[in-house]
């Protein structure tokens, strides 16, 4: 999806409140031109060539920015950079990703993770003595218990090694990438990527059987020695067994940081599940759930459309083996499936039938809620009927053949033109003229709900919202200062009263922050 | 439940009555039932019955009393007089369909249908909509029978309150016995009641329902800093 200018906006409102103004202005430019050189950098920003240079490492040390070259015959390398605007994004989340590890796995390894995102990217040794020092314990034994902690993380896939430093990118061919060549990723490039920011992703992402493997980047192993390489990797299976070799190891190029891409899956799958509890029933969400639990690992991407497909008896077990599926019988986990899957699937009923839910619906019918509801609480009940009138026709229709369809929902006739144009005029919906030449020439109007663009609009506003929000909250904090500035001593009568107006505010304000970001999720993420 | 048929056709009178009519209410009578149950406006009678204002409404008015025309109500423009021959009843133009009465949207009539259907879907569980028309009929809930248009129109009206849901049959489960690919219909929640409405995230922040959003700016005039609907909002 292509950003948009809030979504800029509010990028460039968390790098500054995150790293401060010049930080932010190379940022800024980089979203906006997308990617530059050094030299370019300097120009544009009106910054020394220091400053610039300061605040890409700061970026590229959050993962906020990725450098890369183009492969180029002739002529020297010039660097590249690329800002990576969901990573930018990302950092409003952490909140969210430390409650998916402590959900997932235990609190103890919240540690670890918070110590990662609040730095980026870090070594081993670096993280465990992040950990000791908070812990302000030096015996082994803990350092044995932040070992396992982080080995437990990387199994999840919630740690992950850093990208390559600079991956060459071949030049760019129309859609084909010839970052294809770089054989590592043959799994994960089922599609070809489209934009160069995906491109430089991909090519600088680690090989899946090195991203997750924890032993030494042994330069003896990889020709060229360049830690993007692919060659190295099948050995390795057994991470556990040269655990102690990396961590013992002097050297200490492997940078360890949180893997986002893991933590959206996470919140995607759980998104479906509440989703589909809310539009299905309990039975429904338990059942998806267990599938989703037993697949995780197995996914291509976070955007799959369709979850893997697992066999009836497997799901069963997995149902079963849930704590709140304990008590469904196979039948009831049948019907429920008969929700979930798609039925434009064909399917054989065998014995060893597969099912695969449609998390693309699922969301998909999510999206539409939302909309449905900005839609119902802007312009009220009409429009909203119109809305859906149009949004699950999912064609054009006349002003009148929409005025007929929406009788029963008590909206009366003459109200239809004003309605429409209300909701066209604020681009919620698409219309067209159409000019009918027959006997006598009639002209009419035909509406219609244009996802892709109304979506992209509507994205565009809840980041805007996003903003909005986080610029009050900052407000608000300055208001109160004298309040929040006292010693808790002094907090009495009017204080107190004002302290408790104080974290009120905040309250709603972080509260809807929070709740908008999951939309964003939903429409930008999943 | 039955609502006074507007549907059933009264027969021609046998008789024809234009013998005792003068000539000026010949003419008349005679625009006016070309019209057939489209009626007409008493301004364009006078077009095009050609003859001077007070002659039409003098014939207008003994027709009427012949009881040969009727008034009737034209939902499209309820204030224009709008005349049609006595044996026929008005069309859909003019009434607005069959869920009016009286020129006017029978609200009353329309909700108690909803409300039947979703009962009866939600007794159902999964049905087509054959299957919710032949409940209808067995149940003899209504008194007046649905054409199959006038269902899809319920079943329609129902989805897009969200008390019921189109699903394409999967073929198993609780779909078992319907072909693969099948339109049914399922209640969305117990006893076919509305259900609560979700709260969405933009919805529930002033930006989100804004009639200014596109206006406002960090910066500018209209501004979150400044922004009365959040002042209003966060006023504890
Ligand atoms: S800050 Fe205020 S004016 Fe701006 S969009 Fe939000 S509610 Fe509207």
């Amino acid at each position: 999806m292509t950003l948009t200018q809030y979504g800029i906006k509010y990028a460039v409102h968390i790098i500054t409140s995150n790293f401060g103004n010049l930080v932010a202005k190379v940022c800024e430019i980089l979203l906006r031109r997308g990617h530059l050189s050094l030299k370019q950098l300097i120009g544009f920003t009106e910054l020394t060539p220091q400053q610039v240079k300061n605040s890409l490492l700061i970026l590229i040390q959050h993962n906020c920015v990725q450098p890369f070259s183009f492969d180029q015959s002739e002529g020297p390398k010039v660097t590249q950079y690329i800002a990576l605007f969901d990573n930018i994004i990302h950092r409003g989340r952490f909140a969210k990703f430390l409650a998916v590890v402590s959900q997932e796995l235990d609190t103890d390894r919240e540690l670890i993770l918070k110590d990662l995102l609040e730095n980026g990217r870090l070594t081993l040794k670096q993280i465990i003595e992040g950990a000791e020092s908070s812990k302000s314990q030096g015996d082994s034994a803990d350092k044995d218990s932040v070992q396992e902690s982080f080995l437990k993380l990387v199994n999840a896939h919630f740690v992950e090694r850093c990208p390559a430093p600079e991956p060459v990118l071949g030049q760019a061919t129309k859609q084909e990438g010839p970052a294809k060549k770089r054989g590592a990723k043959s799994a994960k490039m089922v599609e070809v990527p489209e934009t160069i920011e995906q491109r430089v992703i991909a090519a600088a992402a680690p090989p899946e059987a090195i991203r997750f493997s924890i032993m030494i980047d042994s330069e003896a192993d990889a020709p060229g020695g360049k830690s993007d390489n692919m060659s190295v990797g099948e050995k390795r299976k057994h991470a556990t067994l040269e655990f102690d070799a990396e961590f013992e190891s002097s050297d200490e190029v492997v940078l360890w940081r949180a893997n986002f891409e893991e933590f959206i899956r996470c919140l995607r799958h759980k998104a479906c599940v509440e989703n589909v509890r809310a539009r299905l029933d309990d039975e429904a969400a338990v059942v998806l759930r267990a599938m989703l639990k037993a697949t995780r690992t197995a996914e291509k991407k976070v955007k799959t459309e369709n979850s893997v497909p697992l066999s009836l008896n497997t799901i069963y077990e997995e149902v079963i083996n849930s704590e709140a599926g304990r008590s469904l019988t196979m039948g009831r986990v049948r019907d429920s499936l008969s929700g979930l899957c798609d039925s434009s699937q064909e399917r054989d009923v065998d014995e060893d039938e597969s099912y695969s839910a449609d998390l693309k619906k699922i969301l998909e019918l999510a999206q539409d809620d939302e909309v449905e509801l900005i839609v119902l609480k802007r312009y009220g009940k009409d429009a909203y009927t119109m809305f859906r009138i149009l949004s699950l026709a999912g064609r054009p229709i006349e002003t009148d053949k929409i005025s007929d369809m929406s009788q029963l929902s008590l909206v009366e006739k003459n109200e239809t033109p004003k309605i429409l144009y209300n909701l066209w005029k604020d681009d919620y919906l698409h219309m067209e003229r159409l000019v009918v030449t027959g006997a006598r020439q009639s002209q009419f109007l035909v509406w219609r709900v244009d996802k892709p663009i109304i979506w992209k609009h509507v994205l565009d506003e809840m980041f805007h919202t996003a903003l909005n929000l986080s610029l009050r909250l900052a407000c608000e904090e300055e208001r109160f200062k004298e309040i929040t500035d006292l010693p808790a001593h002094k907090l009495l009568g009017e204080m107190a009263k004002q302290w408790q107006l104080y974290r009120n505010v905040i309250l709603v304000l972080q509260a809807s922050l929070l709740k908008l970001d999951d939309a964003l999720m939903l429409f930008h993420d999943f | 439940m039955s609502r006074p048929s507007a549907l059933k056709r009264k027969q021609p009178d046998s008789s024809s009555p234009s013998e005792s009519l003068t000539e000026h209410e010949k003419i008349v009578y005679s625009v006016i039932r070309s019209k057939q149950d489209m009626g007409i406006w008493t301004r364009d009678m006078k077009k095009e019955a050609n003859l001077p204002d007070n002659l039409v409404g003098k014939s207008i008015k003994s027709l009427q009393a012949k009881n040969l025309i009727k008034e009737v109500v034209n939902v499209q423009s309820k204030g224009r007089k709008h005349y049609m021959a006595a044996e026929f009843e008005p069309s859909k133009e003019l009434t607005g369909g069959d869920w009016y009465s009286n020129g006017t949207l029978d609200k009353y009539y329309i909700s108690c249908v909803k409300d039947g259907f979703a009962k009866i879907i939600y007794q159902l569980k999964v049905a087509t909509l054959e299957g919710i028309s032949d409940e209808v009929k067995k149940s003899g809930i209504f008194k007046t029978s649905f054409t199959k248009q006038q269902i899809e129109e319920i079943l329609r009206v129902l989805v897009l309150d969200k008390r019921v849901t189109e699903v394409k049959s999967t073929g198993m489960g609780e779909f078992g016995s319907f072909p693969v690919g099948k339109v049914c219909y399922k209640s969305t929640s117990k006893g076919g009641s509305k259900r609560e409405p979700k709260v969405g995230a933009m919805a529930s922040i002033p930006c989100g329902v804004c009639p200014r959003i596109s206006q406002c700016t960090p910066d500018g005039i209209i501004s979150p800093r400044t922004c009365v609907y959040f002042t209003k909002w966060l006023d504890f």
